[in-house]
């Protein structure tokens, strides 16, 4: 088991109902849930694998694979969709050469598409890497995106 | 802080709390809600720090970070006090030149002020500026005087007041009884009477009881628990302190949404300051009562904003609705009786008991009573959180507060509550924010949500939107949502693609109805609405997509063409460079010219064209 | 001893034990309310919402599952109203759309009163209505399989789609599943189902009438509470 994994079952082993609670912990630590988390966590807190699994499942905040280095949020809620989110989700994906949200091949961009983030007052609203941009144009986006894939082939550069 | 043992001694903290802020001097308040944060605010505070121990004005200026004010659209906002001069979007670059001119000397600076769209003046104090004049706020005003990481700030405005009151002489009869007679409802969204739901969890038979604090504000369009909860979560807790005394439990929890950050952490430093403070843990306030409270991160589905679907999140489970054929009051979280309300409702408790039934009671309808905070969104000029009394017009809350449309356009029909609730059409926005008159017209207050929508807005597309929300967040249990909504979706969108046949709207109709009688929970009950509300009131804008294979908003992409307008295009290449499909041809400085061929309609190029040259018809 | 109570079902007055269900009430005296998910002796999720009836208190109805709601003095409760067999139809054809292929679904719909198919057909093999999971879970103690993901995404599965030891293959999940029954005339080919239609014949038979349990061969293919008796 790995160190942060047991920082995290730390005070919880036994306790069924503290699933959801750890499995946001190991999601924030590790941008997943790992099949030997899934493993570990039925073990340690005495729930079915299979509870565990559906749970991590069911629940958005939970991803069974690895997302990418960075995550772009698009919000779909009501505000966002009247003040025009769909052309960025358009913008986003053709950009990074997507078909529909998840992660490119290179596992550099990560597209995830919410329901709502309850800043509607900013619609539409754009999310990178956990900074809120508000009142998106697509051009803004591209721009935004054009702007991280030049500072990460730089970086590419410099490690090669 | 040693723990406050009993409720003369929280008096007497509440006074020395009250002078210490009363010394004459001047409060520099920034609104550090979500809006204002977006805007970057946190720079503004840093700057106004720095700049506060270079210049000597410490000991002068008070600063305050507060929650959200409301008026997001102009964040970040500064009010100074007492002389109340509101500031918009400011910005780090303008600290220097405020703290200067206007603290020092006492000016205003006119680039900061706001300037009435309607009158076209500048407004200097935030009492004049109109989005605020016709508000009754009550609860949402309390996030301008208080640190939302401060239980000082609360108490200094009376908080935990109520709780003293409760404490120092009511029975939990009489508590139950204040609230039954200030006609406090649900501010959730089924607006149900909050005095009976208590009163049947105390009668309930059981030891163990629980409260819970329903924080999972998951309507897309609705953020005043967010607004309520990250800027005065002391409230909260009082509220939920004399429900549980009310009740007669021991334990609480606060289920928020993992997408609300800022609110998990100002709700968990509220707790941790109420337990050092006494308000919590053993013994509250020397009364020998004991309640805690803990927090629950929601995993985002918007289903567990369904009460039995929210206890099984709590208990760590998937959060699948149960049939409520026994009550939550009697069997809730872990089949002991639980008393669910929402931030807001808590958050009105103790307002209701320090002031006093009738207060609460004098304001709103007949059988809806005190204030609504309503999250004003959408194809309006302004947008943030308003609160007015239960009764006001949806043309006041638009117009006034709201300032009209976007860019001179037209208001055709406002959206509220959320995907379980409804389109109402401008015709019936004389209509007071009452809870029994919008669900006879087919929509709700649910929640609070406003979304207004104008000419360009498609409804049948909206119809379409709160369809696929609603297939994307059931939890597919029953047939009737899982199935029956996807049909629903099937059909709307046939219709919005060009292939709706006249026999389906009679369909959609029927298998509306069903799905709403049959399904399992309030999620598939009511999921049908959006599509019901903009039958009911916009037949023509299906009858122009099914019968003339046209959308009047030029919305549905299968039904509209993209064209260049000849005379406005300059060819300055915005359009050219925006477009993903290669799909716009031109030389600079020429016209340019759309090939229908390779443009899927995506809605990029009419944002960045700034002569208005994209024709969408 | 046992605590009994009484019930009006569509005006018939019949005793039932404290704490069993509507429907488990209803099945004893013959009176065929439609089921699907309900299976003897399993938890009752109200999925299907085939079993649904209108509940009559205080002079107002409300709908809701049979299976789900336990029996209580006094109560009454319509089975075969105008308006719930006009829900239960809708119902129906939502599952007979979904899921052509499967001769229990075709039968149910065609006793329910689905006359015509107003939603293009799918070639779904699961309608979701969880026996195998729960005889899985509660009566083989096995857990193996489970409701996995939600809304359209909802499927039944392994962990990670891999059979686990606790699968012992037992096959008590196909025996209890509606699309094992043989449907009559085969399956039918991607793109060509229909309405099957043959059973009506026994529906329409003249002694039959809506809501008698005429103890149909499906009930026993699919293992209707009926034929435990």
């Amino acid at each position: 088991m790995s160190d942060s994994l047991t920082t995290i079952l730390e005070g919880r082993r036994s306790q069924p109902h503290m699933l959801i609670e750890v499995l946001q912990d190991i999601q924030k630590a590790h941008g997943y849930v790992s099949r030997e988390a899934v493993s570990t966590v039925s073990l340690e807190l005495g729930v079915p694998l299979m509870e565990v699994f559906r749970v991590a499942n069911f629940y958005k905040a939970f991803s069974l694979e690895p997302v990418g280095k960075h995550v772009v949020t698009l919000c779909l809620g009501t505000a966002c969709h009247v003040r025009g989110a769909n052309p960025l989700v358009e913008q986003a994906l053709s950009l990074l050469g997507l078909e529909d949200e998840g992660t490119t091949e290179d596992r550099l961009f990560t597209i995830e598409a919410v329901n709502c983030l309850g800043a509607c007052a900013l619609a539409p609203l754009v999310i990178l890497d956990g900074v809120y941009h508000p009142n998106m144009t697509p051009a803004k986006l591209r721009a935004l995106l054009r702007r991280v894939q030049r500072a990460e082939s730089k970086e590419g550069v410099g490690h090669a | 802080m040693p723990k406050i043992t009993s409720t003369q001694n929280l008096e007497v903290l509440h006074e020395r709390l009250r002078a210490e802020r009363d010394d004459g001097a001047l409060l520099m308040t920034i609104c550090g809600g979500p809006g204002c944060q977006a805007t970057n605010c946190q720079d503004v505070v840093t700057e106004v720090k720095k700049e506060l121990g270079s210049n000597g004005l410490n000991g002068k200026v008070r600063l305050r970070v507060t929650g959200c004010h409301g008026f997001c659209e102009q964040g970040p906002i500064m009010v100074i006090d007492p002389s109340n001069i509101f500031y918009h979007h400011v910005g780090p670059e303008d600290v220097s030149e405020i703290l200067n001119r206007t603290v020092r000397d006492g000016e205003t600076i006119d680039r900061l002020l706001y300037t009435d769209p309607a009158t076209n003046k500048k407004v200097v104090t935030e009492a004049d500026v109109p989005f605020y004049q016709a508000q009754s706020p009550t609860l949402l005003s309390q996030n301008r005087w208080v640190d939302p990481l401060s239980i000082e700030d609360y108490i200094a405005i009376g908080g935990y007041g109520g709780l003293a009151k409760v404490l120092s002489g009511m029975t939990p009869e009489a508590v139950i009884e204040e609230i039954e007679a200030s006609g406090l409802r649900g501010r959730g969204g089924g607006g149900f009477p909050t005095a009976r739901k208590w009163a049947a969890c105390r009668a309930a038979r059981g030891e163990e009881k629980y409260v819970i604090c329903n924080a999972d504000e998951g309507d897309p369009g609705a953020f005043m628990d967010r607004g309520v909860l990250e800027g005065n979560p002391h409230a909260v807790l009082e509220g939920m302190i004399i429900g549980a005394y009310a009740i007669g439990c021991e334990k609480g929890y606060i289920y928020v949404r993992n997408e609300y950050p800022i609110a998990v952490d100002h709700a968990n430093e509220a707790i941790r300051q109420a337990r050092e403070y006494g308000f919590l843990g053993k013994d509250i306030l020397g009364s020998g009562m004991t309640f805690d409270i803990e927090v629950a991160r929601g995993g985002g589905a918007f289903v567990c904003g369904e009460s039995t679907a929210l206890m099984a999140s709590l208990e760590g489970k998937v959060g699948e609705p149960r049939p409520k054929d026994i009550h939550t009051v009697e069997e809730g979280l872990w089949n002991k009786p639980t008393t669910l309300n929402n931030v807001e409702t808590w958050a009105n408790v103790p307002s209701i008991i320090n002031r006093g039934a009738e207060w609460f009671a004098g304001m709103g309808t007949d059988n809806s009573k005190g204030t609504k905070i309503l999250a004003l969104t959408g194809q309006v000029k302004n947008t943030g959180l308003v609160e007015v009394a239960f009764g006001t017009s949806i043309r006041t809350v638009v117009d006034e507060i709201g300032g009209g449309g976007r860019d001179g356009r037209t208001i055709k029909a406002v959206q509220t509550g959320g995907p379980s609730g409804g389109c109402l059409p401008a015709a019936l926005f004389d209509l007071p924010v009452d809870f029994d008159v919008l669900w006879e017209k087919g929509s709700m207050i649910g929640s609070g949500g406003l979304v207004v929508m104008d000419e360009k807005t498609c409804m049948v597309d909206v119809a379409r939107y709160f369809l696929k929300f609603l297939q994307d967040e059931s939890c597919g249990k029953c047939v009737p949502c899982r199935i029956g909504v996807d049909r629903l979706l099937e059909i709307v969108t046939d219709i919005v693609e060009g292939r709706g046949r006249p026999e389906q709207i009679e369909l959609l109709k029927e298998l509306g109805e069903t799905v709403a009688q049959t399904a399992l929970c309030g999620l598939g009950k009511t999921a049908p609405n959006p599509a019901l509300s903009t039958l009911r009131y916009f037949p023509e804008e299906y009858e122009a997509h099914v019968s003339e294979h046209r959308c009047p908003a030029g919305v549905c992409t299968a039904l509209i063409e993209y064209s260049i307008d000849s005379a406005a295009c300059n060819g300055c290449g915005a359009c050219l460079k925006s477009c993903p499909y290669g799909a716009i041809q031109g030389e600079k400085n020429t016209l340019h010219a759309i090939d229908p061929h390779l443009c899927t309609k995506c809605g990029i190029c009419p944002t960045t064209c700034n002569e208005n040259a994209i024709i969408v018809q | 001893m046992h605590q009994y109570v009484t019930v009006t079902i569509d005006g018939a007055k019949v005793k039932a034990r404290k704490g069993t269900s509507v429907l488990d009430t209803a099945l004893r005296y013959a009176i065929c309310i439609p089921h699907l998910c309900h299976l003897p002796n399993l938890s009752e999720i109200g999925a299907c919402r085939l079993c649904i009836v209108e509940h009559v208190q205080n002079g107002r109805t409300k709908v809701t599952t049979s299976c789900t709601l336990l029996a209580q003095e006094g109560m009454v409760i319509l089975a075969n109203s105008d308006r719930i067999r006009k829900l239960r139809r809708n119902i129906a054809e939502l599952l007979v759309t979904q899921a052509p292929n499967s001769r229990a679904i075709q039968d149910m719909a065609v006793r329910c009163g689905v006359t015509e198919a107003r939603y293009p057909f799918r070639q779904d093999d699961c309608i979701l209505c969880g026996r195998c999971v729960r005889a899985c879970k509660e009566s083989y103690q096995a857990h193996a399989i489970g409701f996995v993901g939600r809304g359209k995404e909802r499927h039944v599965n392994y962990v990670f789609g891999e059979r686990p030891e606790e699968c012992v293959m037992c096959r008590a999940c196909v025996t209890l599943c509606p699309m094992t029954v043989t449907p009559c005339d085969g399956p039918m080919k991607p793109g060509e189902e229909y309405l099957c239609g043959k059973c009506q014949s026994v529906t329409q038979a003249p002694q039959y009438q809506v809501g008698d349990c005429v103890r149909c061969d499906l009930g026993q293919g699919f293992d209707c509470a009926r034929h435990h008796q």
